[in-house]
């Protein structure tokens, strides 16, 4: 029996996508924003571009990778955005898994990148009121966060679909 | 965008519209709870617009219940912080003329307010 440690052709494509989430998460984490917990989110382009052309376990990869290593450059590993952040992602590839499973639901990645939004600002939010403030007035700031969310999926499954688009004509 | 995207669009903005609806909007049936000297003498209705008088220790407060807030308009004590404190319409919210013994607190269906600190 041989023993292979060298990194094969997947190995290579996903620490390339990851790297890609990676330099995108940084740098967006330079742009303020008006509330905590909003963002566009444009790393998640990566991860759903994953998804469309490598499957749904590529994405978990390079997903993970993304919010671990991100974290660790910008700083807030093992804080509570850094918790916060991993809610996210998991409830996001939840919704990706499922779908997957699902056959595709006749959806594209807009409707995708919508889904897996809202499952991200849920999953955090759901974090964010058992673990941090159990107040019940955070529910007051759940209606804005979830119109962010629905606004930012969609800008992220437009963007997913034209580069889709453009890499398909290659 | 196909089919599929729109409805999950669709279902997104009923979701939103009901999350809105949920948590954006007051409690309904509201009334005022008067306690004096820390006792409940009596529960007005927030609904019907009206003047009152509550009698305590020093003298009578003066209450209005207009468009559905209540407040203090005048009360024979020196400070009048009661009075400043002005307008109270949410569930949970509070005012009090300490030196008279008078205090209104607003009951509604959604509490607002665990506690108030000036």
């Amino acid at each position: 029996m041989k023993l292979d440690f060298l990194p094969c052709d997947e190995d290579h494509r996903i620490a390339k996508l990851a790297a890609l989430a990676i330099g995108i998460h940084v740098l967006e984490s330079a742009i303020p924003s008006p509330l905590p917990g909003v963002k566009p989110g444009l790393a998640n382009v990566v991860t759903l571009l994953t998804y469309f052309l490598y499957g749904w376990r590529a994405a978990i990869w390079v997903s993970l990778l993304r919010v671990v290593i991100g974290s660790v450059i910008v700083g807030t590993f093992f804080s509570p955005t850094f918790m916060l952040s991993v809610s996210g992602a998991l409830g996001s590839l939840a919704i990706l898994a499922a779908v997957a499973a699902a056959g595709g639901l006749g959806l594209s990645p807009i409707g995708v990148a919508v889904l897996a939004s809202l499952a991200h600002m849920a999953g955090q939010f759901a974090v964010a009121y058992a673990v941090f403030v159990q107040h019940p007035a955070l529910f007051a700031l759940l209606p804005v966060l979830m119109t962010a969310a629905l606004v930012f999926g969609l800008v992220s499954g437009i963007f997913t679909q034209k580069v889709l688009v453009r890499l398909h004509r290659q | 965008m196909t089919t599929a995207d729109r409805v999950v669009v669709g279902l997104a903005l009923t979701l939103i519209a009901w999350l809105y609806a949920a948590f954006w909007t007051q409690g309904k049936g509201a009334e005022v709870a008067v306690l004096v000297n820390g006792v409940e003498s009596q529960r007005l209705s927030l609904a019907q617009n009206q003047l009152f008088e509550v009698a305590g220790r020093l003298g009578t407060s003066k209450l209005e219940i207009k468009d559905s807030q209540v407040r203090f308009v005048a009360s024979p004590c020196t400070g009048k912080q009661c009075i400043h404190a002005g307008h109270l319409k949410r569930g949970g919210e509070f005012a009090a003329c300490l030196p008279n013994g008078v205090s209104i607190y607003v009951v509604a269906t959604r509490t607002e307010f665990d506690a108030i600190n000036f």
